[in-house]
């Protein structure tokens, strides 16, 4: 518990440094200050792309090996794919708000396909509920996940196949397109956000496991029950 | 409306009279003739299929006789006046019935305060079934043995008059299966009659005064 | 315990499992916004054609989503469980009441999110002054709905196929109720005045609220 308790708190550090270089770096020529937002919007997707691929990996892990830690992970990770792409769509919603002019836009298939993603894993946490055998959901749970995957990379390179609003990507093999100082404020927060990834995971691998304890404590059911005191019948 | 201690039901019998019921366009019971006394434990044996839980159902008024007529605790059945002794009526049915998604004791609170009981019951109540330290234990996570004991401990806290049980010792340890005799004693202590069904005659014999055996819907002997 | 007291702690508990399911807000809700999203990707990108057609979406969206809301405690209903309340001395009026409010509750959270996700998503061009009359509407519908829902729940009560029994007698009555509510923001935006259709919501309301405490208890008669 000491070291989720040191990751997070370290991970709090590191997202309020990325969130100081946001603030300290020149702003867009034309966005103005709503440039900023990118410095979250970005990192974001980028975790939630990571966290995705994590489970997939974790998923194909589950079904090679089929031991019950591949599965936490899988799960652990979706989790969190799942409320970093909800922020990611938030902050880009508002981010479109301000440069667009609207929140959301059908024109942009980079932000109808990461809706659909985001959804896909929704359905593999209301798959997961509705299986109460532990193996049987870690199976299809793994089946589901090794496939979902499919779409972080149609999502990623939507902007180039289809003529969208959504920008294309900043950071190429060639070179930046932004300057210096931006750049290392975008990238810091990169950084920050992934390391808030990781601390999250741990911590809630960490809650997975002493969930499994404690419902097989309750499991153990007859331990908690004991032999009926029939002479107080009378007194109910 | 009949308070929950209402003694006016006290000393009052049930009656079938040439009864006999259908399910799903099927006669399942024909032309039975029942009595059933207070302080009386009448035991209904017979095989899967001869129409013992149908009894059962009929004698707890949930459904009505489509021959013949019956009384339960004084009110007529096919009447509104069964709405008025249903709640002085007990059915442990073959599964037990719990809301799964709630804990023993949240399931025994909602019916406590259905019934307008006193909630300090309940703890006494999980105490004397063994529940006690169980309580916070969901329904979907409990054995079979402390559904039943949960079932047991909800009969302690609504004290019917009428207790009918539907294999009720079925897959029960001896613990369980004494608290079982235990609430069958308590009922008829207080003047008021219990309807056993098993097909198990065996557990009939010790513990009812008369018991019936129903085949094809009938009722063929009275030992 | 009185006839009101009872159908409160109906409601009580059932609130209390959904919030342990969690069947609405993590299954049913989101897939209801993914029905959302389904019709502008077929209409293709014509974003005054999305814009118009948003209310029309959220009122068919919500209503045939809704009808999971609607039936989920059917889902959870059984024989056992009936009989359970008849001998504990449950009005079945009172149980008839109480799944109303609690289904009522969820509804109402439902209809309103997904009403905030059809604006986020659609932009439609609402009226000034449309966020009382539009909420007013859309409780009057959820109440109608989940009356409707519980109504078929229990007319469906032990019949196989019960889920899809009970929604194809759902859809066709829920008719006024879309009517009712969509044409509340129509006349808003024609401003040719609310009161009709908020009058016809009522009166839906009620006639159904009487049919389901009237039928109450055959029903329960009937269904064993």
């Amino acid at each position: 518990m000491n070291r989720v308790r040191i990751l997070l708190a370290t991970a709090g550090i590191a997202v309020l440094t990325g969130l100081w270089f946001a603030f300290i770096s020149p702003v867009d020529r034309l966005q103005g200050e709503f440039s900023r937002i990118l410095n979250l919007h970005a990192p974001f997707m980028w975790v939630a792309f990571l966290a995705f691929g994590v489970t997939a990996f974790a998923s194909i892990m589950w079904l090679i090996r089929r031991t019950l830690r591949w599965d936490r992970l899988a799960v652990a990770s979706v989790e969190l794919g799942v409320v970093f792409t909800a922020t990611g769509l938030f902050t880009g919603m508002v981010w479109g708000q301000a440069v667009w002019g609207r929140a959301w836009d059908w024109a942009d298939p980079r932000m109808a396909s990461t809706a659909v993603m985001f959804f896909v894993y929704i359905g593999y946490l209301a798959l997961r509920r509705a299986i109460p055998d532990p193996e049987m959901r870690a199976k299809r749970s793994a089946l589901l996940g090794a496939i979902a995957v499919i779409q972080v990379p149609l999502v990623y390179f939507s902007v180039n196949l289809f003529r969208s609003l959504h920008q294309t990507q900043s950071i190429r093999p060639d070179g930046a397109t932004m300057p210096r100082e931006m750049l290392t404020a975008l990238l810091v927060n990169f950084v920050a956000i992934t390391y808030l990834y990781f601390a999250l995971l741990v911590g809630r691998l960490h809650l997975a496991r002493l969930e499994e304890a404690s419902a097989a404590e309750t499991a153990r059911g007859p331990d908690a029950v004991t032999p009926p005191r029939l002479s107080e019948v009378k007194d109910v | 409306m009949l308070s929950p201690d209402d003694t006016s039901l006290v000393g009052s019998n049930t009656i079938l009279e040439g009864a006999g019921a259908s399910l799903g366009g099927r006669s399942i019971l024909h032309g039975l003739d029942v009595e059933i006394s207070p302080g009386q434990v009448l035991g209904v044996a017979g095989p899967n299929g001869a129409g013992k839980t149908t009894l059962l159902r009929l004698l707890a008024t949930l459904i009505s006789p489509d021959q013949g007529s019956g009384f339960v605790l004084g009110a007529r059945l096919g009447s509104p006046d069964v709405y008025d002794v249903r709640r002085f009526i007990g059915l442990m049915s073959h599964t037990p019935v719990v809301i799964a998604e709630l804990t023993i004791r949240e399931n025994l609170e909602h019916a406590a305060r259905l019934r307008g009981e006193d909630p300090k019951r309940i703890d006494t109540a999980l105490r004397v079934v063994g529940l006690a330290g169980a309580a916070e234990t969901r329904g979907d996570a409990c054995s079979f043995g402390m559904l039943r004991r949960t079932e047991a401990a909800r009969l302690l806290i609504t004290r019917p008059r009428l207790l009918l049980l539907d294999e009720a010792f079925s897959g029960l340890d001896v613990d369980a299966q004494e608290l079982i005799d235990a609430l069958i004693r308590r009922t008829i202590e207080q003047e008021g009659a219990v309807v056993m069904v098993s097909h198990d005659e065996a557990h009939l014999i010790d513990r009812a005064a008369r018991v019936m055996t129903l085949s094809a819907g009938r009722l063929e002997t009275v030992t | 315990m009185s006839f009101w007291a009872q159908a409160v702690e109906i409601a009580r508990v059932d609130l209390r499992v959904e919030r342990r399911l969690g069947d609405i807000l993590r299954v049913v809700l989101p897939f209801a916004v993914v029905g959302l999203l389904v019709f502008p990707l077929a209409l293709g990108v014509d974003l005054s054609a999305i814009s118009l057609i948003g209310p029309a979406v959220f009122w068919a969206v919500g209503i045939l989503f809704g009808m999971q809301v609607a039936l989920r405690q059917a889902a959870h209903d059984n024989r056992e469980r009936r009989d359970l309340y008849a001998l504990l001395g449950v009005d079945p009026a009172a149980r008839f009441v109480g799944r109303t409010i609690s289904g009522s509750v969820l509804m109402v959270g439902f209809l309103v999110v997904l009403l905030a996700a059809m604006i986020v998503l659609y932009s439609p061009r609402l009226p000034e002054g449309w966020p009382i009359p539009v909420i007013v509407g859309l409780f009057l519908t959820a109440v109608g709905l989940t009356e409707l829902g519980t109504l078929a729940g229990e007319v469906t009560a032990g019949l196989r196929n019960r889920t899809a029994l009970a929604s194809l007698i759902i859809v066709p009555l829920a008719l006024p109720l879309v009517i009712g509510g969509s044409q509340t923001l129509e006349s808003l935006a024609r401003d040719t005045g609310i009161l009709p259709w908020l009058l016809l919501l009522v009166a839906t309301d009620l006639a159904l609220a009487v049919a389901g405490v009237a039928m109450a208890r055959p029903l329960e008669e009937a269904s064993r």
